[in-house]
């Protein structure tokens, strides 16, 4: 801290960097398997280093075209993480009520603060970058550098839109709303170009996809030249294109200062006020009172799901996700009858979905001492919470089965039940292995608990592909061949 | 039945270093008790631990004359625990948290609604009883929290700092409503740093240090076994927590 004067914007920024550095785990078995992971592939990189270190890398028009896809599709991620680290800036972390009433000008916080965003996006891509590309470029391939410049530009131009993008929806939605549709605009965007991928015409199944994409790029020409091809030739070191690209990146952090200021204090002056829906309904109030344990349980469980539409959107984008993996297994030369993949779809859906919201009414619990110290025994308390979470996975559970009926009957109840027992386990794997967490954490919930997200994926793989092979074997096969 | 209200007899704690060590109390029912102490001499932890939140490392506790080990969701039954930071839903209004609470202790429906509109009219809360949480003040917060403590009528009422952070309006309100407990007969125990409110509401005061029971009695007595007759609560438990010799 004492490398700049305190209070100047340098200084301030390299406060947001330490920030930016420590948010990572501390403490517990992630930060180790974190630091293996890092370090295997720190290994791997120097084994690369050393195996090409005299030899020439070629750069084709292909490796060109793979660079602008993958920064495309980085810039995308990266943009969705910035308008969410711009969130938690403007109304989550609470420190800038701090910074804005010292006597620092508001420009200086805006883009300290941008650059903590753009640090900490820069630091989650350079975890898996920079163990390869830099022995590489250190044992003989200078150029490769390029790939950190290109890494630098991106997070910059990233952290500026996404930040730009929160404050223009504070515009449009006002205040009230302005977290809730950001979250859900920044999970759209996140996986806008992965959905945009599926959705076009490919006949040969899941890997198929990628290729089509790749084929149409370089039909047309596009990533090889003009401005396009600034990515690939910048990554692989034209100082030109390192200049230019880099050049932009910091234009967008420069202008983002310049435009951003006045609109940046308003979002977060306004997003600290607190509001409250107030709706006197007039009704008794003994509507809301229910005898038995489980119907409160649900009653209060769907109230807080409900009323939290981004997390509702994040839950649903994830069944989204999904579609690629059931696409591939009913096109191309090994399609899976249409019955059967249907079964495994459905039984993927209820895990997933049982999964998610078990964590969120056991896990992920605002009040747990008001549960511990209510007269009631836990397991009944995680019961009626497994209950509710079955509950609400339901209709969308029952959906395919239905589907299925129409085609074979058998099938369908087989799917129904392997949907019922996937949907039991995976719940029963969040009650005994899932990590305590914030709600809003959903998305970083597996972070904490490696093991349950890899028992959860088997047993999906494993009731979705017993149920598969049952609905096969008794005639789904037949049903979806004719 | 007994009327003692709380009986501690040999309570230990351990977290990285003892917490609690050997604790004694008994609390008759029917009284307002302030259990007072400095900055981590134990009080939550002890009050955690009757309320059922931690568990003893030695000794017990009883509460009525139920064992909190042998019978827990008895003891649980007949208590109500709150918190310096309210246990509350931030997307649930006041109306359907205190209804969530009344199927927590399985009350019946028809006696817990009238009970939460009677709860709700009398802390000033029924004009919000629609409204979410999420934007209430801290003390509009408390006093559903404490609605939420009294809805199921317990016998004894736990009170961890119940006025930190209210205003004097906000504040009389919780102490009324805490006195008014205190004179339908139930028992309520708090912790409190506003020594002058131990003084001026509490039956009996017992101070805790170093996970001790260092001195424990009325006003009076604290005051003669200090040595500051005449003097206010704030210099006899500064005397006390400051001379343990004293205290002993």
């Amino acid at each position: 801290m004492s490398l700049a004067r305190p209070g100047s914007f340098a200084w301030l920024a390299l406060h947001e960097l330490r920030l930016a550095l420590r948010a990572r785990p501390t403490r517990g078995k992630t930060r180790w398997i974190g630091y293996l992971l890092v370090g295997a592939w720190l290994v791997i990189g120097c084994l690369a280093g050393w195996a090409l270190r005299n030899r020439e890398i070629p750069v084709p028009p292909d490796a060109l075209i793979g660079v602008l896809a993958v920064s495309t599709l980085a810039l995308s991620f990266m943009t969705a993480q910035a308008m969410i680290g711009s969130q938690r800036t403007l109304y989550e972390s609470g420190d800038l009520a701090l910074l804005l009433s010292a006597p620092i000008s508001g420009r200086s916080v805006l883009l300290a603060k941008l650059l903590g965003i753009a640090a900490t996006i820069a630091l989650t891509y350079a975890v898996l970058l920079l163990p390869i590309v830099l022995p590489v470029a250190i044992l003989g391939h200078p150029r490769l550098f390029g790939l950190v410049a290109l890494l630098l530009a991106l997070a910059l131009v990233a952290a500026s839109l996404g930040l730009a993008l929160t404050l223009v929806i504070a515009a449009l939605v006002g205040p009230r709303a302005a977290r809730t549709v950001g979250q859900v605009a920044a999970a759209v965007l996140g996986g806008a170009l992965f959905l945009f991928t599926q959705v076009l015409p490919h006949g040969d199944g899941l890997s198929s996809t990628f290729t089509t994409v790749f084929e149409r790029l370089r039909a047309t020409g596009i990533g090889t030249s003009g401005l396009s091809g600034l990515p690939g030739h910048a990554g692989f070191g034209d100082p030109l294109a390192i200049a230019v690209l880099l050049g932009l990146g910091l234009a967008a952090f420069a202008g983002a200062g310049v435009t951003l200021e006045r609109a940046f204090l308003s979002g977060y002056l306004d997003g600290g006020a607190r509001f409250s829906r107030a709706r006197p309904t007039g009704r008794a109030s003994s509507r809301l009172f229910h005898p038995g344990l489980t119907r409160t349980v649900f009653a209060k469980e769907w109230r807080l799901l409900a009323r939290d539409p981004a997390l509702a959107f994040q839950i649903v984008l994830r069944l989204i996700y999904l579609a690629p993996l059931v696409l591939g297994l009913l096109g191309g030369r090994h399609a899976v009858p249409v019955p059967a993949a249907l079964a495994f779809a459905s039984v993927l859906i209820a895990s997933q979905l049982v999964g998610s919201f078990a964590w969120l009414t056991v896990s992920a619990e605002d009040a747990p001492d008001l549960l511990q110290v209510a007269p009631v025994a836990r397991a009944t308390i995680d019961r009626a919470k497994l209950l509710a979470a079955f509950a609400m996975a339901a209709p969308f559970a029952l959906i395919l089965p239905i589907a299925i009926a129409s085609q074979t009957l058998p099938g369908a109840a087989i799917t129904l039940a392997m949907t019922v027992l996937g949907g039991a386990a995976a719940g029963y794997v969040e009650l005994r292995l899932g990590k305590p967490g914030k709600r809003g954490a959903f998305n970083r919930r597996r972070s904490g608990s490696l093991v349950a997200g890899i028992v959860s994926l088997l047993i999906a793989l494993v009731f979705g592909g017993g149920a598969a092979a049952l609905v096969f074997l008794v005639g789904g096969g037949m049903a979806g061949a004719e | 039945m007994t009327d003692s209200a709380l009986r501690i007899r040999g309570l230990a704690k351990s977290f990285d270093k003892p917490v609690i060590r050997d604790l004694d109390l008994d609390i008759a029912a029917g009284q307002l008790y302030a259990l007072l102490g400095p900055n981590g001499a134990g009080k939550t932890t002890t009050l955690r631990m009757v309320a059922g939140l931690a568990v003893p490392d030695a000794g017990s506790i009883e509460i009525f004359g139920i064992d909190t080990t042998r019978d827990p969701l008895g003891a649980k039954a007949i208590t109500a625990w709150l918190p310096d930071e309210a246990m509350l839903y931030d997307k649930l209004t006041p109306l359907e948290y205190l209804a969530f609470v009344a199927g927590l202790w399985r009350m019946d429906p028809a006696h817990a609604a009238a009970e939460a509109d009677r709860l709700l009219q009398w802390l000033d809360l029924w004009d919000q009883r629609d409204t979410r949480c999420e934007g209430f003040s801290r003390g509009m917060k408390q006093k559903v929290a404490l609605a939420g403590a009294l809805i199921h009528d317990p016998r004894l009422l736990i009170l961890d700092e119940p006025l930190t952070g209210l205003d004097a309006t906000m504040a009389r309100l919780v102490k009324d409503a805490l006195r008014a407990q205190v004179d339908a007969g139930k028992t309520v125990i708090i912790t409190t740093h506003i020594l002058e409110v131990a003084e001026r509401m509490a039956d009996r005061i017992g101070i805790i240090a170093g996970g001790r029971l260092l001195a424990e009695g009325t006003l009076q007595d604290l005051r003669d076994r200090a040595g500051t007759e005449g003097m206010t609560l704030e210099d006899t438990f500064i005397r006390l927590t400051s001379t343990p010799a004293v205290a002993a």
